[in-house]
C-alpha cells in the first residue's frame, strides 16, 4: 500500500478561508432555491478573482464526486451510526469492551513469486492476486502449497476460492481427487471426509480417486470422498458469502448455524442441544463473531456466557418473570 | 544509486533494525492481531520514507514513529469502521442491486474518500450535506426531517461546504 493515509488538513490562511466561505454562501444560496439570487453579482464574484472562479470550479468537482455513489449504500455508510451501535453491543454482550478480533477482509495482496505454502490462521480470511492475474482467497483455517510454474495447487486444509485469469487451467489437488478449473470461479471446501467444490462461474472437471470424470458448470456443486463423486447438484450462492465476510442464514438450524461459526472462533463454543431446535435467518459479519453472539442473544431466546473469549457457552434464557 | 541516497537511506535502515521491531510490538498489542500490526509496521516507515523529515536529526526516534503510527491507526479504525458499515449496507441490499465486486471495491474507496473529506463536520450538518448531496434533497425537506428552520440548513450547507473546500481534493 503507498503511504496513503489521512488527508492533510494545513491550516489554511485566512484569505483561503474568506474565499472558501464566499464561494460556500453562494452555493447554499442557490441550492436553498430562494428567490432573489442576484446570478449577475456571483458572475461578477466568480471573474473578479481567479481565486474565486478557482473555488467555484472545486465545488462543481466536490459535488460530481457524490453523483456515481448510490444513495443508499452512501447514506447507510457515511452516516454510521457507529457509537450508538457499540453501546447496544456492549449492553448484549455483557462485557465492558467488544476486543478487536482479525479483521477479516484483508486487503488483496499481490503475490509475486509463484510457489508458496499459504495459511490462514482461526478467523482470518486472506486474499491474493496471482502473478498471472488470478485470484485466490483462503477462508478461515486453511492451507495450500501453490506452485504456479506447474499449474499446481494443492489445498491441504480448509476452505478456497480461486478465480482462474489466464486461458492455461489450474488443477487443485485434494485428498478425493484433482479438480481443473479452466478460466472460471469455484470454491473448494475440504471437511473432514468431504471436498466439495461449487462452480461460481465458467467450467470445471473433476478426477475423483475412485470413477469417471466429471464436468461441472456454473451453479453446480458436487461432493467428493473415498469412495468417488456424489451426484450433481445446484447450490445457493449465499452460502458462500465468507467471500465477502459474511455468514448467510436462511431459516437454517441454530446448531448447523453455531457449527459454521465455530470454524472462525478460536477456543470453545458449546450450546446446550435444547437450543438446537431454534431457527436462524440473516447475513452475519464474520468480522466480529463476538458481534454474532450478541446478535444471536438479541434475536433468539438464548444467553451467552463468556467466562473467557475463549470459552463460550450458550444456554437457554430464563425467563425473569 | 546516487551517493546523496546513501545516507538518508542507512538512516531509515538503522531506524527500522533499531525500532522496527518495537514499533509493531506496540501496534500488536494496541491492535490485537499481529497480521495488522505488520501491514501498519509497514505503512508506518513507508510515510517515514516519503517524509520530508531528515532521519539522521531525529532525537526521539521512538517518539516519532510512534507519532507517525498513531495517526496511521486512528485512520485504520476509521477505516475499518467504514468498511463494516459498507459490508453491512450491501448484505442488505437485494440480489440484484448488488454491484460487482469490481464497482464494490471502487465504490469503497471513494467513500473512503468522502467520509475522510466530511471527517471533523458537526453530525448534523454531515447528515444534511449528504441528504442534499446523494438523496437530492431541496432545503425544506432537510429543514423538515431535522425539525429546524429552513435558514439553519442554509447555514450548515455553507458551513459543509467552505469545510470541503478548504481540503485539497
Amino acid at each position: 500500500m503507498p503511504a496513503g493515509g489521512p488527508l492533510t488538513r494545513q491550516a489554511p490562511t485566512s484569505r483561503a478561508r474568506e474565499v472558501a466561505r464566499a464561494a460556500a454562501r453562494w452555493l447554499a444560496m442557490i441550492e436553498s432555491g430562494e428567490e432573489g439570487v442576484d446570478h449577475a453579482a456571483l458572475q461578477h464574484w466568480r471573474d473578479s478573482h481567479a481565486e474565486h472562479e478557482a473555488a467555484w470550479q472545486k465545488a462543481q468537482q466536490l459535488r460530481q464526486r457524490f453523483v456515481g455513489v448510490p444513495p443508499s449504500l452512501g447514506m447507510a455508510t457515511l452516516d454510521r451510526p457507529t457509537l450508538a451501535r457499540r453501546a447496544v453491543l456492549k449492553r448484549a454482550l455483557g462485557v465492558a469492551a467488544l476486543v478487536p478480533t482479525a479483521w477479516l477482509l484483508g486487503r488483496q495482496l499481490p503475490l509475486e513469486v509463484w510457489r508458496a505454502d499459504l495459511h490462514t490462521a482461526t478467523g482470518e480470511q486472506r486474499r491474493w492476486t496471482l502473478p498471472d492475474g488470478s485470484t485466490l482467497q483462503l477462508n478461515t483455517d486453511s492451507a495450500v502449497d501453490l506452485d504456479l510454474k506447474a499449474r499446481r495447487l494443492a489445498l491441504l486444509r480448509g476452505e478456497i476460492f480461486l478465480r482462474v485469469a489466464g486461458t492455461t487451467p489450474l488443477a487443485v489437488q485434494g485428498p478425493y481427487g484433482v479438480i481443473t478449473i479452466n478460466r472460471g470461479e469455484a470454491c473448494i471446501r475440504l471437511d473432514e471426509h468431504t471436498c466439495r467444490a461449487s462452480v461460481l462461474s465458467g467450467s470445471v472437471q473433476l478426477q475423483p480417486l475412485r470413477g469417471p470424470s466429471v464436468t461441472l458448470e456454473t451453479g453446480q456443486q458436487i461432493d467428493l470422498q473415498a469412495t468417488g463423486a456424489g451426484p450433481v447438484s445446484g447450490f445457493d450462492v449465499a452460502q458462500l458469502g465468507w467471500r465477502d465476510g459474511v455468514l448467510v442464514a436462511q431459516n437454517q438450524p441454530l446448531a448447523d448455524f453455531l457449527h459454521e461459526l465455530d470454524r472462525y472462533r478460536p477456543g470453545v463454543l458449546r450450546w446446550d442441544s435444547a437450543l438446537e431446535a431454534l431457527r436462524v435467518t440473516g447475513s452475519f459479519r464474520l468480522e466480529n463473531t463476538d458481534r454474532i453472539l450478541a446478535l444471536l442473544a438479541a434475536s433468539l431466546p438464548l444467553e451467552v456466557h463468556m467466562r473467557t473469549r475463549y470459552w463460550v457457552t450458550l444456554t437457554p434464557r430464563k425467563n425473569i418473570a | 544509486m546516487l551517493d546523496a541516497a546513501k545516507p538518508a537511506e542507512h538512516a531509515l535502515h538503522a531506524l527500522y533494525r533499531d525500532h522496527g521491531g518495537w514499533l509493531e510490538g506496540w501496534l500488536r498489542r494496541r491492535m490485537g492481531n499481529a497480521w495488522d500490526a505488520a501491514d501498519l509496521r509497514q505503512d508506518t516507515f513507508l510515510r517515514v520514507l516519503s517524509s520530508a523529515q531528515p532521519l539522521a536529526e531525529l532525537q526521539e526516534p521512538r517518539a516519532y514513529l510512534l507519532t507517525v503510527g498513531k495517526r496511521l491507526l486512528s485512520n485504520f479504525y476509521t477505516r475499518r469502521n467504514l468498511e463494516q458499515a459498507y459490508l453491512d449496507a450491501l448484505a442488505n441490499l437485494p440480489e440484484a442491486c448488488v454491484p460487482s465486486p469490481e464497482q464494490r471495491w471502487l465504490l469503497l474507496e471513494t467513500l473512503h474518500a468522502l467520509d475522510e473529506l466530511l471527517d471533523g463536520l458537526p453530525p448534523r450538518v454531515r447528515r444534511a450535506f449528504l441528504w442534499s448531496q446523494l438523496e437530492g434533497l431541496g432545503y425544506r425537506e432537510i429543514a423538515e426531517r431535522l425539525q429546524v428552520s429552513e435558514r439553519t440548513v442554509k447555514r450548515y450547507m455553507a458551513e459543509a461546504y467552505e469545510h470541503c473546500l478548504l481540503v485539497d481534493l
